[in-house]
This record gives structure tokens, C-alpha cells and sequence, in this order.
């Protein structure tokens, strides 16, 4: 009977929503607020030090234990990577149990164990449970350390170094670190080829005795547990491993550069440029500022509707993901804004993350903002907060950050108490745009010359972040490319030899704009080698070239005059309808990336000429002259927008550049064949 | 004395074991042909909605690779309802989050929120279904963000591309030749028209599965998914008719370039059925049996004992038409590729001639009883498993009950089906190498 009334109401409803329409132009409204319950955990302390936090939570019949030994970071030296060998080495076998048997077992149960230099993990079904914790507490306490073992170890070692040394993106990191904290510091300072070698088995059983001790550590049990039965069996366990003595180190300080600097790294595989703006900040967990600073950082590029999201990925399409990173830390710091972008893009994207970073502090954020923010946080923490690894995590960070007992009870407080004021002041305080390292690693022959332009000084660094020199800006020409085959490979793309020889005359005309004028420009050429150039402006002629072949002259504003004997020879020597024909001779000088594709470039007599590898058309001149006074001076035409006529492709856009005036010729007409006489080079 | 104790904590501890837990639900279907299933959890204010299309790489034309995932970028463009922009800002100012992924057989989108917010993710969904905004302006920055999330993940990542290599030679006229992200060139070439075509042909009602799982009432919930969803109406029937694979017979070789290598890889690839064949599952066993866990035969012998390999496994990938199944290693040292490739085909043949061992067979039953409990641990990740059995495998209790097909398979079955699939003459031998482009 009472499922009978159920349904009768569920049709009732179901009546009643065909019968009344939802407004679907509105945002529906929330429901009230969820009720936030914190959990609490059970926490006590063994003599040795080691703080145990448990957390029941029977949903699922499995539990995990994870340990943290919280000791302040030291540095390694020459022996780098130590640390990390010992951890890789925790757990091959104990004074009460072989490797393999270890490995057999905790397969067998299907569950996993796996330890670290800083602690351990196990997990398995609750029924396995004390099993597997206890394997877990033999190879923290009792781990031995085989010559055996060690050997394979370091081999396996180098080899991983090797697998990652073309690798843009762990270079990019390895040098960030390096940069941002120095080389001397245990944050900077990174596993080498030389460092894996001078590391001795010795050296690794004192790390192991030194520093995987309980003094600072931290024991998280949660799951599907029995609280009392739990505490005795982790007393009984972890009550043996001892303390011990942990030596005093004082880290090195960081520094910031005194203006914001590029630092550039080279890496000739790179498809896309590493980006990382960073300076080194003092914040930790807990700061009377932490919140807002949270804030500003989720506002200028915390997620996906951030300020640098939105610009470079969903406006200008530069990256899949541009994103600011604010690491408190107890001992150092950081601020990072990141994008992984393609080449050409690299200059403009180091621009607009700057330009993000310094907006962010020098205009308040939007009330708007600042509330999607806190919603955004406070979302996640009603989300999260009654999971028991966040219970766990929660009693963690208090313990670690000796914060006060009701930090988290207040965090949503805390949060709406962040004013417009407090996020820019945090913003200031912890973006240093103007102190910052913009760490760019990538490829350098195809973002130097455009990050040459910004405003930044450029410091060079190899992948190991050692000061170097400015890469080369060439690449190799490719074994069997002569200026032959580059010449022919352009004829062939323009419609093949045999059409380009049938040319006898061509006609042109072209139209340009200068200094606001419209100007007209008529070119003809004939074979042999006759050419002239009318240039006019409404219907007037301002100047013309002729050349027959023999003699020429130039005319302007009425005034003729002969062509002087150097430029004559010139236009002797060339050919007037295709140039290129007789550029065979000239000598390949470099292959150089021109608007995010590759050119050869190909030198005959003063003129360096541009051909585009892949399709193999004409791209670019560059025409080097004296002025009368002995300076140099570079005359760029640029041909672009191809179109073919009698079969033939001819540029359709010629972009001209003399000192400060450009010419953007547009071709409007253009004939073969047809259209020009003899009379035309008189 | 010290062990006693031991025992005797855990069989305190343990007595009560239970079985492992049941995932309740419900499911049926809007008369518009749209799959509704719920699941109630109440142990967080959370609430998933989330929304499985039936339409993934295998979809696409062959001149058109790439469309699928494209799509998905797409679909956060803005609704008749929602902005352009608006999409995630809506989504994290609600406290929620959200994301889609593509894969070759299906598209997943969803949102996880606050309990509250329960009507927002409904309504959500439902603009993304009913009326999205697909323009010009948005196919050409998401052009742009889709180069550079390939760029990101495949051309400038070690060992990216082997699946590749692997796909294009393993499958000849099944979509499966290709790769999800597509070719560049593909997408360049694609009109905004066959991206609305394309919208109207898949995104409809009755190829799609919309799961609410999380901390909601029944009825409430019934209510509003009928009153988003229901009045969206119906598409045209989809009928999907892949060519069918003629079988591997002799041996195939390979070689495939990577420029940000130094060390080499092999791989041993073979086709396989379908993920929703006993068969396929029996092969996941045997990937678990070779190179899963530390006491596992690949890693035991080629890392730990001989020293020859840096890694060595095997992975199972299953999809919905067919499988691969890949089997590789990363030599150590001087160690050649070809001698990797006999050490395991050794392990093959045993596995082929001999039953494992039952200590072996228990230590594979334990391991898919853990992957199982650990598998239900998120409601996010129920709520994926649900739609995923649904839709690709059209048994959404499957999320209960697949458990039992592991349960049932044999030392025997493990045997026959490693001598029908894994043979020398049904594979591709992929040389994985450094070189630059």
C-alpha cells in the first residue's frame, strides 16, 4: 500500500512539471545551504616522536596508512639525489624478510606498499589490513641495504636520467628550480649523471640512519578501522623505531632579480615554449594575509575562468592552459605564472602574462571576482570537507603548521572576510612582476629574435641552468642543397622551367597607398632583358625607369637623366622577367625561421634571397646597398599571396621597404604575353 | 610472543569483514529516448551531473580526424542561455567544477557541485544539449588551443606517440587507425557546417546518458531531469557500421620515431576482441599476471633479476569494437630490443603450455577484488563507471556484477585464450626510436 501512494504522488509531480514550464533563460536558484560537518580525527603520540592521526570511515572495506617524516629540507652537494636513491632502496628486503618474499606478499594481497625519502604508503582491503601495515612498519624500521640492490639502482638511475635528458619540459624545470632558489639550496639543486656516480652504498645507509627517523614524523591511518584496535596495533609496531638525531641546517636565502629579467634556456626540439614568471615570496600557511593572497593568486590564474586562461588559451588560442601557481612554504616560497605555448607566440605570451601579473596589482580586482572566488573556495571546501582524507589532511596541517585547533572550523570565515583592499595588497606583496626571472625554455631559432624585442634583458642558460652564450641562430643546410636545386625547386613550384621560359613579356600593374596617396605602378618586362616602371598618381606620371636591354634612363618630375654606370651594369647582369634564373650561382648562406616556417636563404651579390623550404617559393628579398656617405643600407621586398596566371604563380602582394616608408603593393592586372610592345622600353 | 599479539589484534579487527559494497541504483528512460540513471550517496554535499554521449573518434569521417574532441571544446563555447565565456565562470562561482574528456567511443561531460547547486548542473546539461552556440569565432580560438593541447601532451612528451605507431598499423580499415586528438590538418579543413552537422546528427537525446549521482532525493530529482531534459526533443535513429578487421596472420614490423627520446623501446602489439567479450577480460588478467605489482613476471625478471629492461609490461587497451593488447619494454644499458622481445615471448609460451600456478591464480583474484572495492571509492568515479557500463557495454549493473565474470574465469581460460591471441604470427613489432623530426 505504501509504494502504491508513492507513485501516486511521483505522477502527481510528474503531472505537474509537463503542466508548468521551466523558465530556462533564468540561472536556476541554489537550494539552501548544505550543512558543513567537520570531522574529527583521533590523534595520539608514541614516545619516538611519531604523531598518529586515524580517521574511521566505514564505507568501503579498505584502509591506508601514510607516513610523513616532516624534517626541514637539507642540502645534498655532490652527492645529490642521495636522498631519493635511499627511498627507491626502502623495503628490498629487512633483517626479517627478503625482498622477494616482501613483494610476494604484498602483491599476493593484492594491496600495495611503497615507501619514499620523506615516508611510506600501504593501502588494502580492510581484511588485509594488519598484514599489510606491518610489512610496511618492517621496512621503515628494519631496511637493509644490498651492494646488490644499490647497483642495479644507480644504474636504473642513470638510465631514467638519460630517457629525460631531450625532454623540454623536465629541463624547463630542473632550470627553474635552479634559477629561482640557486644551485646551493635544497630546492635548487638537482640529480646529475655526476652526482648518481659519487653517491657510495655507505652514503646512502647514513641518509637512511640520519633521516628516516620519527623525531618529526607523522603516521595518517584511515578507512574501515576500529579506532582502539588500530592504536594498539600501531603501538605495537611503530613504538621500536627510534629516534633520532636530525643535524641543524640553515637554508640558504633567495633572492629575486633587481628587474624583471628573461632567462633564457636553448632547446633545438622544442615544439613549444616553457614559460615561467617566477620570484620567490615569504608566505605560509596560516599568514595573517594567506586568504587574500589565495584569492588574488585564483583570480589572476588559479583555474579555468582566470584572468591568463582566459586571455591566452580562450582569447588569443595561445596555449591549452595558462595558470599561476602560489607555493607557501615554511621555508621557501614561490609565485609562478605558467603557459606552455607554440613558438611563434612566445614573445606575445611572456607580454600578456606580464601584463596580467601587473594589472592584477595595480588595479583593484572586481567585486564580482573577488566573489566568484570565495564561492569557488568555499564550494570546495563544503565539497571536501567531510571525506575522510581531508579530516586527515586537515589534522596534518595543523600538527605540521602548529596552527590553531579551530583553523579550518573558521576557514569560511575567514574567506568572506577578504577585502577588495586585502587582494590587491596581497597581489603586490607576492607578484613581482617587476622582480621577476621569466624562465623561457625553448627553441631559440624561432623566439630570440621576437623576444629580442621586448623590453627584458636576455641572460643565456644551458639545460643544466649554468650561464652560457646566445645560442646559434642557423641551422644546418641539409646535405645535397645546392643553389641549383633551391632555384629549380622554386621554378618547379611556380608552374615548372619549360612554362617560365615560354614567358616573353609581362605586364603588371600594381596599386599602393603612400602617405595617404593612392599610387599607381606599371611594370612591363620583355625578354631579353628589357624592363621600365611607370609610377602615377592620378592619371599624372611622377616617374618612370626604362632600361632596353642596352641603355636606360630615369625620369621624375619632368628632370631625365641616364642611368649612372653602376646600376646599369646591374641591369645588364639581370634578367627582367624572372630574376631567380640566373641565382644558380649564387652560394646557400643559412636556413632561417621566417614567419613560423623555415626559409633557405640564398646569397647573389648584394642580395640575400628568401625561399620557403617546404613549399619552395619566393618569400623574401633583401637588397643591401652604400649610401653615398658609406652606410649600409637594407632594402626587405617581401612577396607574398600567390596566384597563378597563364599557369605561372606570381606574387600578388609585394611589400617594399626603404628607410622609414613601406610600400604595400597590391597587384590588380597582371598579363602575360600581352600587353606590352617595343615602344614601352623607349 | 611479539607475532601472537599480532594475530590476535587482526582477528579483532577483522572478524567482521563484510562483503564488498553494493552500488545502488536507478535507471530508465525519458520518452525523448535519453537514459537517466541515479545513484544516491549521502556521505558528502556533493551532487554529479554528468552527461555520456555515444560519439568518440570512431565517429568521424576519415578526412575529418579529430572532429569528436573538437567538439567537446566546442560545447563549452556558451548555450542560447549561457554566454560565451560564462561556461566555466558559472561552474567554479557556484563552487563546482567541471571537465569532458573524448575518447574513441564516447564523450563524457560533467559537473560536480555543492548539493545545492543540484538544478544549476541539470540545467547546464540541458543548454549543452539542447541549443549550444557553435560559431565561426569560437571554431577558430578552440583550432588554436586544440594545437597547442597537442602539442602539450604529444609532440613535445617522451614516449608519446607509441600508440600511434601502434593503432595505425594494427587496424587497417576500422576508425580505430587513427588517434582521438586527430590531424591538424584535418581540423583546418573542417567547415563550420560539418561541425553543426555533426552536432545534430550525435548530440541528441536518445544517444545519450545522463547520470545524477551524490547526496539527492529521488523524487526532486526525477522531477527536474524531466523538466530540463524531457522536453528536448528526439534525433534521428544513429546507426554505426564499422568495417570489420580481417584477422592478423603473418607478422607485421615497424619502426616509429620520437624526438624527444634518447632510450629505445620495443613493443609487441596484437589485436584483440571487443572490451565487452569474456575474452577481453581474460586479458586484463593476464596484464596483471605479466606487469602489475613488484613480484609480477615482466618486472621480476627483465627489471629486477636480468637487468635487461628499465621497464617492462603489458597493457590491455579495451574498447568498445576491438582491443590492442601491447606488450613492451625499455632496454637497461646496452641491453638490444630484439633480446627483450625473446625474454618475453618466452613468458608468453609458458603462459601458453603451462596453467599458472594456483598461488599465482589467487594472488590475480586478490588483486581484482582491490581494484574493485578501490574503484567505487569516489562518487565521481561511480558515477563514470555507471554511465561507461551503460553506454558501451549496455549493462549498467555490470558496476556490481563484472566483479563475478573475474571471479569465474579459470587458470584454464588464461591458457587458451593467451594461445588464441598472443602469437608471433598476429602481431606488430614496433621499434620505438629517437631521432629528430
Amino acid at each position: 500500500m505504501k509504494t502504491k501512494i508513492a507513485s501516486l504522488i511521483a505522477l502527481f509531480v510528474i503531472s505537474i512539471s509537463v503542466n508548468a514550464q521551466i523558465d530556462r533563460s533564468k540561472m536556476p536558484e541554489p537550494g539552501p545551504d548544505p550543512v558543513v560537518k567537520l570531522g574529527k580525527p583521533e590523534t595520539f603520540k608514541l614516545k619516538n616522536g611519531l604523531q598518529v592521526i586515524m580517521v574511521e570511515n566505514n564505507k568501503l572495506p579498505r584502509a591506508s596508512a601514510s607516513l610523513t617524516i616532516d624534517n626541514k629540507p637539507y642540502f645534498e652537494g655532490e652527492i645529490a639525489g642521495v636522498s631519493g636513491m635511499m627511498g627507491s632502496l626502502l623495503g628490498r628486503g629487512t633483517a626479517n624478510i627478503t625482498k622477494d618474499e616482501f613483494n610476494e606478499k604484498v602483491d599476493f594481497l593484492g594491496a600495495s606498499v611503497s615507501f619514499f625519502s620523506s615516508g611510506a604508503f600501504a593501502s588494502s582491503l580492510k581484511k588485509y589490513f594488519p598484514e599489510i601495515l606491518e610489512l610496511m612498519a618492517d621496512g621503515v624500521k628494519n631496511s637493509e641495504f644490498t651492494k646488490e640492490e644499490f647497483d642495479k639502482e644507480v644504474q636504473i638511475t642513470l638510465d631514467g636520467i638519460k630517457s629525460n635528458e631531450k625532454s623540454v619540459t623536465s629541463a624547463a624545470r630542473r632550470v627553474e628550480d635552479v634559477l629561482t632558489y640557486g644551485k646551493n639550496h635544497p630546492f635548487g639543486e638537482y640529480t646529475s649523471k655526476e652526482s648518481v656516480e659519487k653517491i657510495t652504498l655507505q652514503d646512502v645507509k647514513n641518509n637512511y640512519n640520519t633521516y628516516y627517523r620519527p623525531n618529526n614524523a607523522y603516521l595518517v591511518i584511515e578507512g574501515d578501522i576500529d579506532i582502539k584496535a588500530t592504536k594498539k596495533l600501531v603501538k605495537s609496531l611503530f613504538s621500536g623505531w627510534k629516534k633520532g638525531n636530525i643535524p641543524a641546517y640553515t637554508m640558504p636565502a633567495t633572492t629575486n632579480p633587481k628587474t624583471a629579467e628573461i632567462n633564457f634556456v636553448n632547446m633545438d626540439n622544442a615544439v613549444q615554449s616553457e614559460i615561467a614568471i617566477i620570484n620567490n615570496i615569504d608566505l605560509t600557511l596560516g599568514d595573517k594575509d594567506y586568504y587574500a593572497a589565495l584569492m588574488a593568486n585564483n583570480i589572476l590564474g588559479g583555474g579555468g575562468t582566470a584572468r591568463l586562461f582566459m586571455n591566452l588559451r580562450e582569447d588569443k588560442g595561445y596555449t591549452y592552459g595558462s595558470y599561476s601557481r602560489l607555493s607557501q612554504s615554511r621555508h621557501a616560497g614561490t609565485f609562478r605564472a605558467t603557459a606552455s605555448v607554440r613558438n611563434m607566440v612566445t614573445d606575445s605570451s611572456v607580454v600578456e602574462l606580464q601584463k596580467e601579473i601587473n594589472k592584477i596589482r595595480y588595479q583593484k580586482v572586481s567585486a564580482e571576482e573577488l566573489e566568484n572566488s570565495k564561492e569557488e573556495y568555499i564550494g570546495s571546501f563544503v565539497m571536501n570537507v567531510q571525506k575522510p582524507r581531508t579530516v586527515a589532511n586537515f589534522a596534518l596541517n595543523i600538527a605540521r603548521y602548529n596552527l590553531p585547533k579551530d583553523f579550518y572550523a573558521n576557514y569560511i570565515k575567514n574567506i568572506k572576510a577578504v577585502t577588495l583592499e586585502d587582494v590587491q595588497n596581497a597581489a603586490i606583496k607576492y607578484f613581482r612582476g617587476d622582480k621577476a626571472r621569466i624562465v623561457v625554455t625553448g627553441k631559440g631559432i624561432e623566439v630570440l629574435k621576437n623576444l629580442e624585442k621586448t623590453d627584458y634583458v636576455i641572460k643565456y642558460f644551458d639545460k643544466y641552468g649554468n650561464p652560457t652564450e646566445k645560442p646559434e641562430m642557423t641551422m644546418p643546410i641539409p646535405d645535397g642543397m645546392t643553389a641549383e636545386t633551391v632555384v629549380n625547386k622554386y621554378l618547379q613550384a611556380i608552374g615548372g622551367k619549360d612554362k617560365v621560359m615560354a614567358v616573353k613579356t609581362t605586364m603588371m600593374v600594381a596599386n599602393a597607398t603612400v602617405q595617404g596617396t593612392p599610387v599607381v605602378m606599371t611594370m612591363k618586362a620583355a625578354a631579353p632583358n628589357k624592363t621600365s616602371q611607370v609610377v602615377s598618381v592620378m592619371g599624372n606620371t611622377m616617374s618612370k625607369a626604362v632600361f632596353n636591354g642596352e641603355n636606360g634612363y630615369q625620369e621624375a618630375r619632368g628632370q631625365k637623366m641616364n642611368l649612372p654606370a653602376e646600376q646599369l651594369a646591374k641591369a645588364k647582369d639581370g634578367n627582367a622577367l624572372f630574376k631567380d634564373l640566373g641565382y644558380t650561382s649564387g652560394k646557400l648562406l643559412r636556413i632561417e625561421p621566417l614567419e613560423g616556417k623555415n626559409a633557405i636563404v640564398l646569397q647573389y651579390k648584394d642580395t640575400e634571397v628568401f625561399y620557403d623550404m617546404a613549399s619552395g617559393l619566393k618569400v623574401k628579398e633583401v637588397e643591401t646597398s652604400k649610401t653615398p656617405d658609406g652606410k649600409e643600407v637594407k632594402t626587405p621586398t617581401v612577396f607574398s599571396d600567390y596566384k597563378a596566371v597563364n599557369g605561372i604563380l606570381f606574387p600578388h602582394g609585394i611589400g617594399v621597404k626603404m628607410g622609414p616608408i613601406s610600400l604595400d603593393l597590391k597587384v590588380s592586372d597582371l598579363k602575360v604575353n600581352e600587353g606590352v610592345s617595343d615602344a614601352d622600353f623607349e | 610472543m611479539k607475532k601472537s599479539i599480532l594475530s590476535l589484534a587482526s582477528a579483532m579487527l577483522f572478524a567482521f569483514s563484510t562483503n564488498a559494497q553494493k552500488v545502488d541504483f536507478e535507471e530508465y528512460d525519458l520518452s525523448n529516448g535519453m537514459h537517466v540513471i541515479l545513484h544516491k550517496d549521502t556521505s558528502a554535499p556533493v551532487v554529479i551531473t554528468s552527461v555520456m554521449y555515444h560519439v568518440g573518434a570512431k565517429d568521424e569521417q576519415p578526412d575529418r580526424t579529430g572532429m569528436a574532441h573538437f567538439f567537446e571544446h566546442l560545447l563549452f563555447e556558451g548555450t542560447k542561455n549561457i554566454k560565451k565565456g560564462e561556461w566555466f565562470k558559472i561552474v567554479s562561482s557556484n563552487g563546482g567544477t567541471n571537465n569532458a574528456n573524448t575518447t574513441d567511443d564516447r564523450t563524457y561531460y560533467y559537473e560536480i557541485f555543492p548539493s545545492n547547486k543540484l538544478e544549476l548542473g541539470l540545467w547546464m546539461e540541458s543548454e549543452r544539449l539542447l541549443h549550444p552556440i557553435i560559431k565561426q569565432e569560437g571554431v577558430d580560438t578552440q583550432n588554436e588551443v586544440v594545437k597547442e593541447e597537442k602539442r602539450l601532451r604529444v609532440d613535445n612528451q617522451p614516449y608519446s606517440r607509441f600508440l600511434e605507431y601502434v593503432k595505425e598499423n594494427i587496424f587497417k580499415k576500422h576508425p580505430y587507425k587513427g588517434t582521438t586528438i586527430g590531424k591538424m590538418e584535418h581540423l583546418d579543413a573542417a567547415t563550420l557546417d560539418e561541425f553543426l552537422a555533426f552536432n545534430k546528427k550525435f548530440y541528441v537525446p536518445n544517444n545519450a546518458t545522463l547520470v545524477v549521482a551524490g547526496d539527492i532525493d529521488f523524487a526532486t530529482t526525477k522531477k527536474m531531469v524531466q523538466d530540463y531534459f524531457g522536453p528536448i526533443p528526439r534525433g534521428a535513429e544513429i546507426t554505426k557500421n564499422f568495417p570489420k578487421e580481417d584477422p592478423i596472420t603473418a607478422p607485421m614490423s615497424a619502426k616509429g620515431y620520437d624526438p624527444n627520446i634518447q632510450i629505445p623501446a620495443i613493443m609487441a602489439a596484437y589485436r584483440t576482441p571487443s572490451m565487452k567479450t569474456r575474452d577481453s577480460r581474460v586479458l586484463d588478467m593476464i596484464s596483471s599476471y605479466l606487469s602489475s605489482g613488484k613480484s609480477s613476471v615482466l618486472y621480476k625478471k627483465l627489471v629486477d633479476n636480468k637487468k635487461m629492461a628499465l621497464q617492462a609490461g603489458a597493457i590491455n587497451v579495451s574498447q568498445e569494437d576491438y582491443g590492442t593488447y601491447i606488450l613492451f619494454g625499455l632496454p637497461q644499458g646496452e641491453t638490444k630490443l630484439a633480446d627483450i622481445i625473446s625474454e618475453i615471448d618466452e613468458e608468453i609460451v609458458k603462459i601458453q603450455t603451462n596453467l599458472i600456478s594456483e598461488k599465482d591464480y589467487q594472488k590475480l583474484q586478490n588483486k581484482f577484488e582491490n581494484n574493485f572495492v578501490n574503484s567505487n571509492s569516489s562518487v565521481e568515479g561511480i558515477a563514470n563507471s555507471l554511465a561507461r557500463y551503460h553506454v558501451m557495454f549496455g549493462d549498467t549493473n555490470l558496476i556490481n556484477t563484472e566483479i563475478d565474470i573475474f571471479r569465474s574465469i579459470t587458470r584454464e581460460e588464461i591458457r587458451d585464450v593467451a594461445k588464441k591471441y598472443l602469437n608471433p604470427n598476429q602481431r606488430l613489432t614496433l621499434e620505438y626510436l629517437p631521432k629528430a623530426k
